[in-house]
């Protein structure tokens, strides 16, 4: 059983009209504060490498990408947003994808992609920006996927930091 | 040009310059109000059409025109198309005897700026007034749904029991002015030192809460009360029959802002400037109405709403004694005021 007591009102506050003013000098002194919503097209979210944004696949400096086609993503992926098409070529690595697709309407942006992958190849990108008016144009291709390494550098720089305190404390073990 | 057409000329002009300045004045106090909402919330409030989203109303007015008009089923047809403007109507019609501003001289031509000066202004503002609640209950009773219906009932009951007190407030100024008149009470308040608020500020008190009961806001918006009756008698409008119920409900808190103004305030009346230019006098009177807009406004976004028995019990048990003996104590020191000021006279020289 639960016993509600209720406060007694003061005269002062059964007279509503004290407290009314009371409220209203509030309100008012709020009306000269700075609004907090943020004005999103022009003042855009903040970002850091710890933004998980959208993965996107590393461009090495000599042009190549450097996903190797191996299909581990595709398989960690629990979205099933990514398709890759394996290829062959001249390069020593042998492989690399002749179709490398991310549904973006179906990727939830865990990252697991990028933990999966034994190449550095991908990577979550701080893009969080994703609108079109097709489904079809939302399913991104090598394409609109490729990014240069240099915009990708800081996460990967923050991915290798994680992995080595992680590497770190399981060989003390 | 004959000086009974120029007459119904210059009737015509103050005509439109009024009502149109009445309609402009509430699609600006619409803006007002979701910007003085946002800025209590720390938002920043429609600012994207137009400078600083100034232009906002007119948007609406657009779309408002533009939007499908739904008629429900079920409804009754006619009543529903009918009830927005009986909603909206007595607000624009009581609008007529409000004094805005002094004699106004423009051309050579000098005219009382209000649509008409009738002697009986205040009974015609009440009576007029008092029957916008109609369109409300038609409007929910037409709509045949059971959210629309009780808003509708509701507001009904709400009407009856504030509008009493409103009245016996109103009479407490009537007696101490000597007349039903707008203009004539403002005339009596020409400088600061003869505002009615000074002697009556308890009937200025329950004028202010019965017209915020009146004019269905915050806190007493029991008529469309959305936690409990969806949106209540407007539930089932649309588009511009449902824009006409925002109107009337604007024109209404103008029309008695400019009441409360003008009984209260001094009407067109400029303090410390007795005998001030009459532009003067109309921009005095705008800006003491906009003062009382903005309290509207800013007790809707502060006060949450009561609940119904409590207005019930505020309206009857509380406002409507106050106001009786508040007339009453205010006609017995008006009908007794020689042998007071005797006794007044005999105790101060008794005492010296
Ligand atoms: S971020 Fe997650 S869901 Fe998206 S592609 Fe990578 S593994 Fe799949
Ligand atoms: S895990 Fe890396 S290397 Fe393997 S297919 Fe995915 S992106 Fe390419």
């Amino acid at each position: 059983m639960v016993i509600v007591r209720r406060k007694e009102l003061s005269l002062r506050e059964r007279l509503y009209l004290p407290e009314i003013a009371r409220g209203l000098s509030i309100t008012f002194r709020k009306l000269f504060e700075k609004p907090i919503t943020r004005q999103y097209p022009e003042e855009p979210l903040p970002k850091d490498e710890v933004t998980r944004g959208q993965p996107r696949l590393v461009v090495k400096d000599d042009g190549n990408i450097a996903c190797v086609s191996c299909g581990m993503c595709e398989i960690a992926c629990p979205a099933y947003a990514i398709t890759i098409d394996g290829g062959e070529t001249d390069r020593p690595i042998e492989r690399e994808p002749k179709k490398f697709e991310i549904d973006m309407l179906r990727c939830i942006l865990c990252g697991f992609c990028e933990e999966a992958c034994p190449k550095d190849a991908i990577f979550m990108s701080d893009e969080l920006e994703l609108a079109d008016y097709s489904r079809a144009a939302l399913i991104y291709d090598l394409e609109k996927l490729k990014r240069p390494k240099s915009a990708l550098q800081k996460r990967i720089d923050y991915v290798y930091r994680l992995n080595n305190r992680w590497r770190k404390s399981s060989s003390t073990s | 040009m004959s000086p009974e057409l120029l007459e119904i000329v210059v009737w015509i002009v103050k005509v439109h310059v009024i009502f149109l300045g009445m309609v402009g004045v509430a699609a600006i106090t619409t803006l007002a109000e979701r910007k003085v909402s946002a800025w209590m919330q720390y938002r920043h409030g429609p600012n994207r059409v137009g400078p600083q989203g100034l232009l906002q109303p007119l948007a609406d007015g657009v779309k408002f025109i533009f939007k499908e008009s739904l008629v429900p089923d079920g409804a009754n047809k006619w009543m529903f198309r009918f009830a927005p403007a009986l909603a909206a109507a007595p607000a624009m019609l009581t609008v007529a005897v409000i004094p805005f501003g002094p004699d106004v001289t423009l051309f050579g031509i000098t005219t009382p700026f209000s649509i008409v000066d009738l002697d009986i202004g205040l009974m015609y503002i009440l009576a007029i007034g008092g029957l916008s609640v109609y369109g409300v209950i038609v409007g929910g009773w037409a709509s045949n749904s059971k959210y629309s219906l009780l808003g509708g009932l509701r507001a009904s009951a709400q009407m009856v029991s504030y509008e009493l007190s409103m009245i016996l407030a109103i009479l407490s100024v009537v007696a101490i002015s000597g007349s039903l008149d707008l203009r004539e009470v403002v005339m009596q308040q020409k400088t600061l030192g003869e505002w009615n608020i000074l002697y009556q500020p308890l009937a200025f008190l329950l004028f202010l809460i019965a017209a915020f009961a009146e004019t269905n806001r915050h806190p007493f918006d029991f008529a469309e009360c959305e936690p409990e009756l969806v949106s209540g008698f407007h539930t089932e409008y649309s588009a511009m029959r449902f824009a006409l119920f925002a109107l009337g409900e604007y024109c209404a808190m103008i029309v008695m802002s400019s009441v409360a103004v003008a009984l209260w305030f001094g009407g067109f009346s400029v303090p410390f400037l007795p005998e001030a230019h009459w532009a003067l006098g109309i921009v005095a009177f705008c800006a003491k109405v906009s003062c009382f807009l903005f309290l509207f406004l800013w007790v809707r976004w502060t006060l949450p709403r009561f609940r119904f028995d409590q207005l019930m019990n505020l309206g009857w048990k509380v406002m409507l004694p106050i106001a009786l003996v508040n007339l009453f104590i205010t006609g017995a020191v008006i009908s007794f005021a020689p042998q007071l000021k005797s006794l007044w006279n005999g105790l101060v020289n008794g005492a010296s």
